[in-house]
C-alpha cells in the first residue's frame, strides 16, 4: 500500500513552476494582464449585473443567487481534451455494460468480480428496476464524470454522476456571459462551441423512445420551482422546445403515462426526469412522495415510457463501487482504463480500515451514497471533534463511507475580491450524452472552483464558483466561407439586396436637404422671437422680396 | 389629421422599430463573432454592414463593427441615427404623444448621445439601449388611443419589420456559421425560444421558414403583413380618403404569405425578396396617398 503523500505543490494550469505562462496559455495570460486589477473589477460588476438581470441562478436554502462565475476562462488544449473525451466515453460504455448486467443476468456478481453484498447494500440499488429493458440499450442518457488533475497534471476521475448530474446550463450560460462582458479575451482563441448541447440531448432522448413510437413526446420532469436546480430544468426544457412538467401534470392509466393539457390527455413517451429515484413512484419507491407519478414504474416495465436516466443508476456511481470501475472497464471492454481513479481505501478490509483510522487527519472521508459535498470530512482542515466523529462513523458502518488520500488538485488563476488574480483549486465535470450509437462529450464542461484560499471543496452547495471552460479547436479547421459565396441562396439565385434605396428609408423631417434646413432655421428663429418678444409678429420672418 | 402629423407618426413607428431591430441584430452579431471564431472578422463584419446598407470601410474587428453600426446621428440607417430620427419625429408630434412615450424615447436618445460604454462592453451597452426602446413600444401599446395616429405608427412599424427581417435573412447566417448560425439568426429576431417551442429541429431552412411564414410569431413577415393590413383597414374605418391601392398592396402580400404553404428553398427566397419589395412599394404608396405635400415656395436663398 502506498504511503499517504505529504504536501506536494499543486499543478497550476496556466503557469509553469518557474512562473512563466505555459505555451497554451500565453495569449490568455497577456489578455488578462492587459486589464489590470481595476479593469477586472469593473468587468466583475458588469458580470454580476448581467447574471442578475438574466436570472441565471441556483437556489441555496431559501435564497436564489447567481452561481459565481470567474472572469478568467479555463483553457484545455486540444490534445489534452482528446484524452479526456476518450476516457469519459470509455467509462460510460463500461458503466452502461455494468448496469445492464446488474439489472439483468448479474454475471459480474456471479463471477465474484464485485461482491454481491456491495450491490445489495447500496441504497441506490432498486430491485424494482430489475428486468426493465432499455429500448436502445441506454440507461445513462446523461452523465457528469467529475475529474481532477493531480500534482503531475494527470486527469483522474474523482467520482461518477450517473443519476441527475446538474450544471450543464451554467456551462452554456457561462460562455454567453463571458462573451458578453469580456469579449476581448476571445479574440486569439478558436474555442469549440457548447451551444449544440440541448440539441444533442433532445436527439438522445428521442432515440430512447419506446419501440414503435416514431414521433415521441419528450418532457422534462422537475420537482418544482423550489428545487435548487430549477433554473436548469427550465433552461433545458426551453432550449429543447419541450414541456417542463411536474409530477402533478402527469398520471398513469393502463400502463401509459399521460400529460394533462387544455386539449385533453396526451401520451408521454420519454421523461427526462430531474427528480431522484426515491420520489419517482410512491407505489414502488418512497410511499410518502408527492412529487412522483403513481404507476410510472409499471409503465416503464410495460415498455410504454422511457425514464431517463434509468431508475437505479445510482448503484454504479456509489462511491464504494467507484473503486471497481477500472476493473469493470477491463472486464467488459477488455481495454486499459484511459483515465485513472483517485486511490481509494476499502473500509470493509480490516487492514485498510486500520490504516485509514490511523491516518485520518490526512484523508478525505466521504459518505458512499452522498453527493453535493454534504457530509464530507476533509482531514487536514477538520477539527479533532470532527475527526473523532468520522472515525466513530467508519467503525460503526464501514460500508457507508469511503476514504481517499487528500489529492491536491490543480489550480487556475482566479479573480479574487479585490480584482487581484490568485490560484484557486478547480475540478472539471464534462457532460456526456449517450444516444445509443455514440457518446457525445460536451467540449468543455463545468469547471468548478473553490473560492476560499486553499480550499479543495468546489461544490456549489458549499460556496464554490465556476469558470467558463474552453476546449481549443484542433488546428485542422474546416475551410471558412468567404464573403463572396455567402449572400447566394441555396439554389444559386442571389437575393436582391438592398431592396430599398437610402432615400426610401428616411422621411423628410430629418432628410438634410437645403429647403428643410432653411425651414428648420426659421422655426428656430421664430421660437426665439416668441421668447424675447422683441422681433415682432411671425410675419416679420417672411423674407423680403 | 394633418398629413404632416400622420407622416411623423408613420416614421416614428419605422425608426423605433429599426433602432430596436438593428440593436438586437448588432448585439447578437457581436456575440456570434466573439464566440464562433470560424469566420474571419473582416468577413463577419462585412456581412452585417452590407445587409444594413452601411458602407464598409475596412471594418475588421467586432469593436469597430459596433462603432460603425451605432454610427452617427446623421445617418438614419445606423442605431444612433434611427433613434435620433425617431426622436425628431416624436418632437414634431409631441402634443399628440403621451408624455411617457416621449420621455422613454428621449431617455434612449440621451443614453446613446452621452456615449454609454459601447467601446468597453458593447454587449451591456446595447442591451441598455434595447431595453429603453422596448419601453417605448410598450408605452405606445398601452397609452395610445386607437386613432389614425396609432394606425399610421403601426403601419410604419410593420413595414419596417418586414424590411429588417429581410435584411437579417439576407445575411445567410446558416451558410456562414454552419454550427451556430441558425440559432444566432433566430436570436437576432427574438425568435429562438418561440421557434424551439414549435418542436422543429433547428436548421437553417427551418429557421428561415419560421421567420418568413410562421403564423403565430409576431415578427414573422407573414404576421407583420397581416398587422399592416389591419392598420390600413383601421385607417379606412376611421374614414381616410384614399387607401385602396395601399390596402391592395399589403393585402396581397398578406394573402400570398398566408397561403404560401411550405415552399421549397427557392420559393422561400422569392417570398423574402417579394415581401421586402412589397414593403417598399407600400411605403411609396403611403407617401403618395397621404403625405404628399406641395413644396414650399422659396422666394430667396
Amino acid at each position: 500500500m502506498a504511503d499517504v503523500p505529504t504536501f506536494i505543490a499543486p499543478f497550476d494550469e496556466m503557469l509553469l513552476p518557474d512562473g512563466a505562462a505555459r505555451p497554451s496559455h500565453q495569449d490568455l495570460c497577456t489578455a488578462i494582464a492587459d486589464f489590470g486589477a481595476k479593469g477586472l473589477q469593473e468587468r466583475a460588476t458588469q458580470r454580476d449585473a448581467y447574471l442578475d438581470r438574466h436570472g441565471i441562478t441556483f437556489t441555496l436554502g431559501e435564497r436564489e443567487r447567481p452561481l459565481p462565475m470567474d472572469l478568467i476562462p479555463r483553457v484545455i488544449p486540444a490534445d489534452e481534451w482528446r484524452r479526456v473525451e476518450a476516457g469519459v466515453i470509455q467509462r460510460i460504455r463500461a458503466l452502461e455494460a455494468f448496469l445492464a448486467d446488474i439489472y439483468g443476468p448479474g454475471k459480474v456478481l456471479a463471477e465474484g468480480l464485485v461482491p454481491r453484498a456491495l450491490i445489495t447494500t447500496s441504497s441506490h440499488f432498486h430491485r424494482q428496476a430489475w428486468g426493465i429493458s432499455a429500448p436502445n440499450g441506454v440507461r445513462i442518457h446523461v452523465s457528469g464524470i467529475d475529474l481532477i488533475r493531480d500534482e503531475e497534471g494527470r486527469f483522474r476521475v474523482l467520482e461518477d454522476n450517473l443519476r441527475n448530474p446538474s450544471g450543464v446550463s451554467y456551462v452554456l450560460e457561462n460562455r454567453r456571459t463571458l462573451a458578453h462582458v469580456l469579449p476581448e479575451v476571445f479574440a486569439h482563441h478558436q474555442v469549440r462551441s457548447v451551444s449544440e448541447y440541448p440539441l444533442r440531448l433532445l436527439e438522445a432522448l428521442r432515440a430512447a423512445a419506446p419501440v414503435g413510437i416514431i414521433d415521441p413526446t419528450v418532457v422534462v420532469l422537475t420537482p418544482g420551482v423550489h428545487n435548487s436546480a430549477h433554473y436548469e430544468h427550465a433552461f433545458l426544457a426551453r432550449n429543447m422546445g419541450i414541456e417542463l412538467v411536474e409530477g402533478r401534470d402527469l398520471y398513469c392509466r393502463e400502463n401509459t403515462v399521460w400529460m394533462r393539457t387544455t386539449s385533453g390527455p396526451e401520451p408521454v413517451h420519454v421523461i427526462y426526469r430531474r427528480i431522484d429515484d426515491d420520489f419517482l413512484d410512491p407505489v414502488h419507491l418512497r410511499p410518502d412522495s408527492v412529487l412522483g407519478i403513481p404507476g410510472i414504474v409499471n409503465a416503464a416495465r410495460a415498455g410504454n415510457v422511457t425514464i431517463a436516466n434509468a431508475i437505479g443508476n445510482g448503484v454504479a456511481d456509489d462511491k464504494a463501487v467507484y473503486r471497481y470501475v477500472p476493473r469493470l472497464i477491463e472486464y467488459y471492454l477488455e481495454e486499459d482504463p484511459i483515465l485513472p481513479n483517485v486511490d481509494t481505501y476499502d473500509l470493509g478490509d480490516p487492514d485498510q480500515r486500520a490504516f485509514v483510522l490511523a491516518n485520518i487527519e490526512r484523508m478525505v472521508v466521504k459518505p458512499s451514497d452522498g453527493s453535493g459535498g454534504y457530509g464530507l470530512v476533509m482531514g487536514p482542515s477538520a477539527s479533532d471533534a470532527e475527526l473523532t466523529r468520522a472515525a466513530a462513523d467508519i467503525e460503526a458502518e464501514p460500508r457507508a463511507w469511503i476514504a481517499q488520500p487528500v489529492v491536491t488538485f490543480s489550480t487556475c488563476p482566479t479573480v479574487v475580491d479585490d480584482g487581484d488574480v490568485q490560484p484557486r483549486h478547480v475540478d472539471l465535470r464534462p457532460f456526456a450524452v449517450n444516444d445509443g450509437t455514440r457518446v457525445y462529450v460536451l467540449p468543455g464542461g463545468l469547471s468548478r472552483v473553490a473560492l476560499p484560499e486553499g480550499s479543495l471543496v468546489v461544490n456549489s452547495s458549499q460556496g464554490g464558483g465556476s469558470k467558463d471552460t474552453w476546449v481549443i479547436a484542433d488546428d485542422v479547421a474546416a475551410p471558412s466561407p468567404s464573403a463572396e459565396d455567402v449572400p447566394e441562396a441555396d439554389n444559386g439565385v442571389a437575393v436582391a439586396w438592398p431592396p430599398a434605396s437610402p432615400a426610401e428609408r428616411a422621411n423628410s423631417p430629418v432628410a438634410h436637404d437645403d429647403r428643410l434646413i432653411q425651414q428648420e432655421r426659421q422655426q428656430q428663429q421664430q421660437h426665439e422671437a416668441q421668447d424675447d418678444g422683441r422681433k415682432g409678429a411671425p410675419s416679420a420672418e417672411v423674407p423680403p422680396c | 389629421m394633418l398629413s404632416r402629423i400622420a407622416e411623423s407618426f408613420f416614421w416614428l413607428g419605422r425608426y423605433v422599430e429599426r433602432a430596436e431591430a438593428t440593436t438586437r441584430l448588432l448585439a447578437e452579431h457581436h456575440q456570434l463573432l466573439t464566440e464562433d471564431r470560424s469566420v474571419p472578422d473582416a468577413v463577419g463584419c462585412a456581412v452585417l454592414l452590407e445587409s444594413l446598407g452601411l458602407p464598409d470601410t475596412g471594418t475588421d474587428t467586432p469593436r469597430a463593427l459596433v462603432r460603425a453600426v451605432v454610427g452617427s446621428e446623421a445617418d438614419p440607417t445606423t442605431i444612433s441615427g434611427s433613434v435620433a430620427s425617431a426622436r425628431a419625429n416624436a418632437r414634431a408630434v409631441r402634443d399628440s404623444l403621451s408624455q411617457d412615450t416621449f420621455e422613454a424615447l428621449n431617455a434612449a436618445h440621451l443614453a446613446i448621445s452621452r456615449g454609454i460604454a459601447f467601446a468597453t462592453s458593447p454587449g451591456v451597452a446595447l442591451h441598455e439601449v434595447l431595453e429603453r426602446l422596448l419601453v417605448v413600444n410598450g408605452i405606445v401599446d398601452w397609452t395610445m388611443p386607437r386613432d389614425e395616429a396609432y394606425h399610421f405608427l403601426v403601419l410604419g412599424r410593420e413595414l419596417e419589420r418586414i424590411d429588417m427581417i429581410g435584411r437579417l435573412l439576407a445575411m445567410r447566417h446558416d451558410l456562414m456559421w454552419p454550427s451556430s448560425g441558425a440559432a444566432a439568426a433566430l436570436r437576432a429576431a427574438g425568435a429562438l425560444s418561440p421557434f424551439l417551442r414549435s418542436g422543429k429541429p433547428i436548421t437553417g431552412v427551418n429557421a428561415r421558414h419560421f421567420l418568413v411564414l410562421d403564423s403565430t410569431f409576431p415578427r414573422s413577415m407573414r404576421s407583420c403583413a397581416a398587422d399592416a393590413e389591419e392598420a390600413v383597414r383601421g385607417l379606412q374605418r376611421l374614414g381616410v380618403s384614399d387607401g385602396s391601392l395601399l390596402l391592395r398592396e399589403v393585402g396581397m402580400l398578406r394573402s400570398e404569405l398566408e397561403y404560401a404553404g411550405l415552399p421549397e428553398t427557392e420559393g422561400l427566397d422569392r417570398y423574402i425578396t417579394e415581401s421586402t419589395e412589397a414593403a417598399t412599394r407600400a411605403t411609396n404608396e403611403v407617401n403618395r396617398a397621404f403625405f404628399r405635400q406641395h413644396g414650399t415656395v422659396v422666394w430667396s436663398h
